[in-house]
C-alpha cells in the first residue's frame, strides 16, 4: 500500500522524530510505514489521519 | 533529522561485536571445559565470565536502538527481565549441579533437584507474554513476532533433523534442553538480519 506520509510530513516541516511522537510509536515505525515496509493497522491508520486532519483514504493509496 | 533507519559507522557495529563476544565466549568456555575435564563446579564457574557478557550486550543494544529510534520501555523491561532469568537460571543450575554431586539425592529429592534449573522457564515465559501485552508499538512488536518464529522455525529444523538422526543411531545424544538456546541464537540470528536489510 503506498502512502502520502512523507510528502504530508515535508509540508509541514516535521521530522520523523516529531510524527513518532506525535503518535507515540518509535521513529522505526515511522520510517517502515514511509518506506511502504509495514501497513499500519486500521486503528493507528485512523490515528495518522487524525493527525493531519484528512481522510485516511487521502494518505494511504490503493497499489 | 535522520530520514533513514540505516546508518553505518563503528556505534551500529557494538552491539554486533558484544553477540559475537558472547557467543564465542560461551561456546569457548564450554569447549575449554571439555577439552581440560574441568570438575563440575570449575565447569560451571568458568561460564560466569560469558555470561556477564550479556549485560553490555544488551545495554549496547538498547544504546543503538534509541539511537535508530527502534527502542521502547516494553522492550528495555523485557530486556531486563531477560538478564534476571538468565542469572536465576544460572545459579539454579549451579546449585543443582553442586547438589547432585555432594548430596547424592536420590527419589523425591533428586527429581527435585533435576528440575531445578528448569524453574526459571516459566519467569521466562512470563516475560515474553508480559512483552507481548506491554508494547504498544505496534510494528516493533510485529518484527519481535517475527523474530520469534524464525527462531522457532529454526528450532523445529534442528530438531527434526537432529532427532532423526539420533533415531537411526547416526549421532550422539542431544539434551533437550538445548531448545531454549537453539531458540534464542535463531531468534538473535532473524534480529540481526532484520537489522542488515533495513527492515
Amino acid at each position: 500500500m503506498k502512502n502520502r506520509l512523507k510528502v504530508l510530513r515535508a509540508e509541514r516541516d516535521w521530522s520523523q522524530q516529531d510524527l513518532a511522537d506525535a503518535l507515540s510509536v518509535s521513529r522505526q515505525s515511522v520510517n517502515a510505514i514511509e518506506t511502504g515496509k509495514y501497513d499500519p493497522s486500521l486503528p493507528l491508520a485512523f490515528r495518522i489521519a487524525d493527525l493531519f486532519d484528512m481522510p485516511i483514504e487521502q494518505i494511504f493509496l490503493r497499489d | 533529522m535522520t530520514e533513514s533507519a540505516a546508518s553505518s559507522g563503528p556505534a551500529k557495529a557494538r552491539p554486533i561485536l558484544w553477540g559475537f563476544a558472547f557467543v564465542f565466549a560461551m561456546f569457548g568456555a564450554g569447549i575449554f571445559a571439555r577439552t581440560v575435564d574441568l570438575n563440575d563446579f570449575w565447569s560451571m564457574a568458568i561460564m560466569v565470565p560469558p555470561m556477564l557478557l550479556l549485560i553490555p550486550l544488551i545495554r549496547s543494544g538498547e544504546r543503538r536502538g534509541s539511537e535508530l529510534g527502534c527502542n521502547s520501555q516494553a522492550l528495555v523491561r523485557y530486556n531486563r527481565r531477560s538478564l534476571i532469568w538468565s542469572f536465576t537460571y544460572m545459579i539454579a543450575l549451579f546449585v543443582a549441579v553442586m547438589a547432585k554431586d555432594r548430596l547424592d539425592p536420590q527419589g523425591a529429592v533428586l527429581w527435585l533437584v533435576a528440575m531445578l534449573p528448569s524453574l526459571p522457564i516459566f519467569y521466562f515465559v512470563y516475560t515474553l507474554r508480559a512483552y507481548l501485552r506491554e508494547e504498544e508499538d505496534e510494528y516493533l512488536k510485529m518484527r519481535f513476532v517475527e523474530q520469534a518464529l524464525w527462531g522457532l522455525a529454526l528450532l523445529l529444523v534442528l530438531a527434526t533433523f537432529y532427532g532423526f538422526l539420533e533415531s537411526f543411531g547416526a549421532v550422539p545424544h542431544a539434551a533437550g534442553w538445548l531448545a531454549l538456546p537453539v531458540w534464542a541464537i535463531g531468534m538473535g540470528a532473524a534480529g540481526v538480519w532484520m537489522k542488515v536489510r533495513g527492515a
